[in-house]
């Protein structure tokens, strides 16, 4: 289980996000919603312990990460919102060194490696530079890359980015797979459709603040609203879109 | 409404500006680096070797000075000022033509093509005008003054200044121009693909030409050696000694022995300029379009599958990864080629000048072996330490942060042993097989080992500070300027490894005295690897980000 208590982060006394509470259990998916910086990212950075936050406590397992991170990331696998890979390394020699970098078992690294490779149809090009590689390519390459030692906690930044319908489906079966298996899935996207169908709870972040944490059923019912979109728009979308829209058009057309 | 030539003049001040920053690529630096810094950094160490040059004229007087009927101080300050405006051009290599993100970005704004190609042409020349005029800034006030002709006075000197000037110029114009030559046929006539993969290795070799040819070419600046038949065919492909003869040419010191280097040097000098002047236009009208009709995707270039076993995990995945940076990419590659190239040139400079003075001793090993083996040893260690802290794609380097399982005193050790894989044992490896088959084994194994610990110490001393993953931590220019120090004092430093040398070359004579030497060497490395471990905060994270150390100046007011 993945508990956040009571996180802030401040940026030079600028919150980026304040009071975040929330649990991920294991054997669920927990969508993790928000607008453009509303602070989704920050919150996975802290997560996995990339960034520090200026107060609060996240625990995996009841236990602070802190207390022994090197620990914990043995146990995490991340995909971030930015698909930033080396490029000047093939997607073979990437996961290979990923491999080495978490202290892999060299036999098992290599079995899993060639197997995610084969099972995301990147075989083929297992020795082309990821320079060469499309934006759906170094996508898989994260994902390989984030569950080759198949992790307790999975976080997903944007994971569905770049891909294409067919590996769209595949991951959205894995995440449910994975989930089953036990794992604790936090998944944050703006694909609001694929939260709604794979999301057991969802956690809608807006100005930095939590502003829903309950199961999609509850929300529909508590808000009266028939979509996930309906209940993000809400809580959510400050703006009204149609008159922004026309604003637009106008100041284009002035 | 503006004009067009306002528009065209904005679009222009602005596109210079976009390409003029790209001479330092700024996806490297720290987030508190400042990028105007490094050039500062850059134009103050040639004002310091312009002023240092300089100090002999003004410290005379200029009157006390004599430059003996010979040419060398002309021919010296040309010579370098060139090769600092091909050094320049070879550096900013990428830059020349458009690239992709050029035309993808700039192709659907409506900017003519002429005030792309004239703002890609005078950001492309800033940099090295500007490393010129700091290189001359003092010496083109000072120096001039010994060069006025015989005629000379006050009307010699308002002649010697403006001619000095005029020929560094055009001198350092016909390097740029060539080098853009060069590489503007390769990029026309190779289909795109092939020239992209070539053009590192084109630039490496210009590099090397350029170094060699600065630190090999001999010496020919008396009037005879200029005119003797036997050096005819060697000036024909000198082209500092071409613009030696311009300078005296526009000077008026005219002697008749120059006369086929000026016409040589105006001959190159056009020919130079219409080659770069063809190649931009072509590659504006010709390869524009190929860029847009590239695919999104290319064809991979496929890297040759080979992870060998190297030490435990982690030592094997720092290793690889820094080899595979240096083997691919071209900025850490140049700087490495500068490095080596520099210490290869010396060597071989100084193995055939008598000026060196050594001679081998009898039965043994050397001197001159000695002294470039030890030099090829420290350029080698520097040269890792140095692109080490240049970092390759740094927004990638989260991986490297959140797969950090382990201490970082593992890291550190990985690192170790990564610097000694990759700089230390190439070079053992190439003195094993240029030593064994010219001198006895005993000797042969004494300097290997002696060479061995020397290595290890560099590299104990390198990682002192270096608490950090090579290539992976963001760059702050001015922070480490240990490699400015060893350039700034490569004369003082080449006078003391010929000592060191001629110490080994004794020690090595007796098995005794080799024995306590490498003892001795031993001990020393052991006892920096003991001050680094306890220098090593052991709570401390490896470092992704350079920071500005946080300085309280105390005011001493109690």
């Amino acid at each position: 289980m993945l508990e956040l208590r009571n996180i802030h982060k401040r940026y030079s006394s600028i919150p980026a996000v304040e009071a975040v509470s929330f649990t991920a259990r294991a054997g669920e998916i927990t969508g993790y919603l928000g607008a453009n910086g509303s602070g989704k990212s920050t919150t996975m950075k802290m997560i996995t312990g990339l960034i520090e936050p200026s107060s609060g406590e996240i625990l995996f397992e009841g236990r602070p990460i802190r207390d022994d991170l090197m620990a914990y990331r043995q146990r995490m696998g991340y995909v971030p919102e930015e698909p930033h890979l080396y490029s000047h390394l093939s997607g073979m020699e990437y996961l290979e060194m990923v491999s080495q970098l978490r202290n892999m078992e060299r036999k098992t690294a290599s079995e899993r490696i060639h197997g995610l490779l084969r099972l995301f149809g990147l075989y083929s090009d297992r020795d082309v530079s990821i320079s060469c590689y499309s934006k759906g390519m170094r996508q898989k390459v994260l994902l390989s890359a984030a569950l080759m030692h198949n992790p307790d906690l999975i976080l997903l930044d944007e994971p569905f980015s770049g891909l294409d319908v067919g590996s769209s489906m595949i991951l959205r079966s894995l995440i449910e797979e994975l989930a089953r298996r036990g794992k604790v899935v936090l998944f944050s996207s703006h694909e609001l459709e694929t939260v709604e169908r794979i999301c057991s709870h969802v956690i809608i972040l807006h100005r930095g603040k939590i502003v829903a944490d309950d199961s999609i059923e509850s929300l529909r019912t508590l808000m009266e609203l028939p979509t996930l979109e309906g209940i993000f728009a809400e809580l959510a979308v400050e703006q009204d879109s149609a008159k922004i829209s026309r604003e637009i058009a106008d100041l284009i057309h002035a | 409404m503006r004009n067009d030539w306002a528009i065209r003049k904005l679009q222009f001040v602005v596109l210079f500006r976009v390409f003029w920053m790209r001479v330092v690529d700024l996806e490297l630096l720290s987030r508190d680096a400042d990028p105007s810094r490094l050039a500062q950094q850059f134009g103050t160490i040639f004002v310091t070797i312009s002023i240092f040059f300089s100090l002999p004229v003004l410290l005379s007087g200029g009157g006390h000075l004599s430059l003996s009927g010979e040419w060398t101080g002309e021919h010296f300050f040309i010579e370098t000022t060139m090769t600092i405006a091909g050094l320049i051009t070879v550096l900013n290599w990428d830059s020349a033509f458009p690239d992709r993100r050029d035309v993808l970005v700039l192709a659907p704004l409506p900017v003519r093509p002429s005030t792309l190609l004239l703002a890609k042409i005078s950001a492309l020349f800033a940099a090295p005008a500007l490393a010129m005029i700091a290189f001359n800034l003092f010496i083109g006030l000072a120096w001039p003054l010994l060069f006025i002709s015989g005629s000379g006075g006050f009307f010699g000197a308002l002649r010697a200044w403006p001619a000095y000037w005029f020929t560094i110029f055009l001198g350092g114009v016909f390097f740029v121009f060539t080098i853009l030559t060069v590489q503007g046929i390769a990029a026309n006539l190779l289909p795109r693909q092939l020239f992209l993969r070539l053009s590192a290795l084109l630039q490496a070799g210009t590099l090397c030409l350029l170094l060699s040819v600065y630190f090999l070419e001999p010496s020919l600046e008396s009037p005879a050696s200029l005119t003797a038949p036997q050096n005819q065919r060697l000036l024909a492909w000198l082209p500092s000694y071409w613009f030696l003869g311009l300078f005296h040419q526009l000077n008026g010191s005219m002697h008749p022995a120059l006369a086929p280097l000026v016409r040589r040097a105006w001959t190159g000098l056009a020919l130079s300029t219409l080659g770069a002047g063809s190649a931009l236009l072509l590659s504006y009208f010709r390869m524009l379009p190929k860029i847009i009709e590239q695919p999104d995707i290319l064809p991979g270039a496929r890297a040759v599958p080979w992870s060998p076993h190297l030490g435990n995990s982690l030592q094997g995945a720092i290793t690889l990864f820094s080899l595979r940076t240096l083997l691919r990419s071209s900025q850490h590659r140049m700087i490495l080629s500068f490095y080596l190239g520099i210490g290869l040139a010396i060597v071989i400079g100084y193995s055939q000048t008598r000026f060196a003075g050594l001679v081998p001793v009898k039965g043994g090993v050397s001197t001159t072996f000695l002294l470039a083996s030890i030099l090829m040893m420290i350029l080698a260690v520097l040269a890792i330490r140095v692109v080490a802290s240049i970092p390759i794609s740094l927004p990638a380097n989260w991986i490297f942060r959140v797969t950090e399982v382990r201490p970082a005193h593992l890291y550190q050790r990985a690192v170790r042993f990564s610097w000694l894989a990759l700089g230390v044992t190439p070079i053992l490896l190439i003195l094993f097989g240029a030593f064994l088959a010219s001198y006895p084994w005993p000797q042969v194994l004494g300097h290997l080992v002696t060479m061995l610990f020397l290595g290890m110490l560099l590299v104990e001393l390198s990682l002192y500070t270096f608490q950090k993953i090579p290539f992976t931590c963001s760059y702050l220019p001015g922070k480490a300027n240990i490699h400015l120090v060893f350039w700034a004092c490569l004369l003082f430093f080449i006078r003391l490894l010929k000592d060191g040398a001629n110490f080994e070359s004794r020690m090595l004579g007796r098995r005794m005295s080799c024995i306590l030497m490498i003892l001795f060497l031993a001990v020393v490395a052991a006892g920096t690897r003991w001050l680094a471990k306890v220098n090593m905060n052991p709570a401390k994270e490896l470092e992704f980000e350079e920071e500005i150390p946080a300085v309280i100046v105390s005011l001493r007011l109690n």
